[in-house]
């Protein structure tokens, strides 16, 4: 009888934490739709933010997010590789690993604190889209890395033995096998690192960002406005129903564009079991 | 096999490969560098009175206390809050649901915890902190216990996942004997498999624990952002260390002492959450092994 109602409770529970996402979805439309009219992504917002679209916002998200993955995939394809290919098991290979988890795991306002300086003053930079790509890549890197070296590590011993049975030099056979083996896996990596860098406000805000005023970036030294700030800032001014409601638009933006990047990984992932299962 | 590699080993290809993995060890090695070379100047002010201090006036003094303490009491509160709902959704998923089942709430679980920050806190400014105003007829719902019921949603599915994946790694041997022992399933749950996850859950718990640490935008928006020693109220606004530093972050941009001390600042948050990540994933392991 108890064991029956302990069940019972734990089951509600977990339905409730369920229900959680669909409410938070469910909100995120109700509240959003209505400021959804035709042309919200394709008109520049006007009056501060009150009225019009998000188009410049989107462009904004849409260039540091991209930018960055195009920074990190080229680290962490070649720093996975070094650490599977090239490295023996050892204190090494242990102390990367523990650097990947705590990277990973660093609070996202410090990559924005210590990015500043390095790239805005160091490289001078300044506060700028450059700048802001370069923090959301090595804040990403993690997540492509894990993605990458799961894929790596769950190819059969198999193939590595016949490429060397063929005689294949080690760059041949990264080149001929393992790169093309692994394929899903480090794609799976590029869209989670592409969500991750699309969810991040924190990191960009006071480094790579403006509120208004500017359209698409005419150099490197120049800020984007992107829909993480925008929505920051008019989520502040809540006393102001249309800042809201033009936020919750943006919200509803941004998250879809967070959960298709995501679910676009889920697909490349899924066939990384399928192949690893053959 | 050799221990390690040597340099005679790589090719030109292995060289470039090499190089990649430095610009990681940089990039990773040099964040944690910079934080502490920035904070040297502001250290060497004021000592131990920067974590002791409970004034933070920009050109007079900095005093990290009051955001040492926001820190520590809305992550406390968030882990109280999230511990009972997270293990009883673990223990569910792991133990009673069917395999398909348990890989949908796995996804959920992985969505929800992709959910961005900003969106929390636009949901947190709306809804949460009209309704702890409301509900304990406060005259601000900016407080400490807003941002930690927030950040409890937050790292719920963390937390929920990675014990899950604890309590799931138990060896069905161990059911199967239990059961066969005329355990019920439940006492099988709680007898059996939980106490020999309790090593996965612990890191789990003090991953999560690290992740509401540094959780920035959602608890800015909503804790109030006043600086003071909340001494034992929740129902105050308060500060955090990270809502600090998204606060005055624009303000202090690179130079000057005021950003030595939020860097300091930064030092502080990134040194508690390294250790409470490194410990974290060492019980994990030794869960696994």
């Amino acid at each position: 009888m108890a064991e029956k109602m302990v069940r019972v409770l734990i089951g509600c529970i977990t339905f409730l934490i369920v229900a959680l996402l669909f409410s938070i979805l469910g909100v995120m439309l109700l509240k959003g739709l209505p400021a959804m009219h035709a042309g919200f992504l394709f008109e520049e917002s006007r009056d501060f933010g009150r009225a019009g679209g998000v188009y410049y916002q989107s462009i904004g998200t849409l260039i540091l997010m991209g930018v960055a993955v195009l920074w990190s995939l080229p680290v962490a394809l070649g720093s996975v590789l070094f650490q599977t290919e090239y490295l023996d098991t050892g204190k090494l290979k242990t102390f990367l690993t523990q650097l990947t988890y705590i990277l990973n795991a660093t609070p996202t306002i410090l990559f924005g604190l210590v990015g500043y300086l390095l790239f805005g003053v160091y490289l001078d930079t300044g506060v700028s889209w450059v700048t802001g790509s370069l923090i959301l890549a090595v804040m990403i890197l993690p997540t492509l890395q894990v993605s990458i070296r799961e894929a790596v590590e769950a190819l059969p011993e198999k193939y590595r033995e016949a490429g060397m049975a063929l005689g294949l030099s080690r760059p041949t056979q990264i080149w001929r096998i393992i790169l093309p083996q692994s394929f899903y896996g480090i794609v799976t990596g590029v869209f989670l690192g592409l969500a991750r860098a699309a969810g991040e406000t924190a990191a960009i805000m006071f480094t790579a960002t403006t509120f208004s005023g500017i359209q698409f970036p005419q150099s490197f030294s120049d800020p984007v406005p992107t829909l993480q700030t925008h929505i920051l800032v008019l989520a502040q001014e809540a006393s102001n129903p249309e800042s809201i409601a033009q936020a919750w638009g943006a919200g509803l933006v941004l998250l879809g564009l967070v959960f298709l990047l995501t679910l676009t990984a889920w697909a490349f992932r899924a066939r990384v079991v399928m192949e690893s299962e053959l | 096999m050799h221990a390690s590699i040597g340099a005679r080993q790589l090719e030109p290809v292995g060289w470039i490969f090499a190089a990649l993995n430095l610009i990681f060890l940089v990039s990773a090695m040099g964040l944690g560098i910079f934080l502490v070379v920035e904070s040297v100047p502001i250290l060497r002010l004021e000592g131990v009175d920067f974590w002791l201090g409970d004034d933070w006036w920009v050109g007079e003094s900095f005093g990290a206390l009051p955001m040492i303490c926001g820190s520590l009491m809305v992550t406390g509160l968030a882990t109280l809050l999230v511990l009972p709902v997270a293990l009883s959704g673990a223990l569910f998923t792991s133990e009673y649901l069917s395999p398909p089942f348990r890989r949908r709430v796995k996804g959920i679980m992985e969505l929800l915890a992709g959910v961005p920050g900003i969106i929390y806190g636009l949901l947190g400014v709306s809804f949460l902190t009209v309704g702890v105003k409301d509900a304990l007829n406060l005259l601000d719902g900016n407080t400490l216990f807003t941002a930690g019921l927030l950040l409890a949603i937050m790292i719920l599915p963390m937390i929920l996942t990675l014990s899950e994946d604890a309590l799931h790694s138990v060896s069905s041997e161990f059911r199967e004997a239990a059961e066969s022992l005329g355990l019920t399933k439940l006492q099988t749950a709680l007898r059996v498999v939980l106490p020999q996850s309790v090593p996965g859950i612990v890191g789990a718990v003090l991953l999560g624990i690290g992740r509401a640490m540094g959780e920035t935008i959602a608890v800015m928006l909503v804790v109030g952002s006043l600086d003071r020693v909340p001494g034992f109220n929740l129902f105050a606004s308060g500060q955090t260390i990270p809502s600090k530093l998204g606060r005055e972050a624009a303000e202090a941009l690179g130079s000057g002492l005021h950003w030595n001390a939020l860097m300091a600042l930064g030092f502080t948050l990134f040194l508690v959450v390294a250790i409470l990540t490194f410990s974290g994933h060492l019980f994990i392991k030794r869960n696994s092994q």
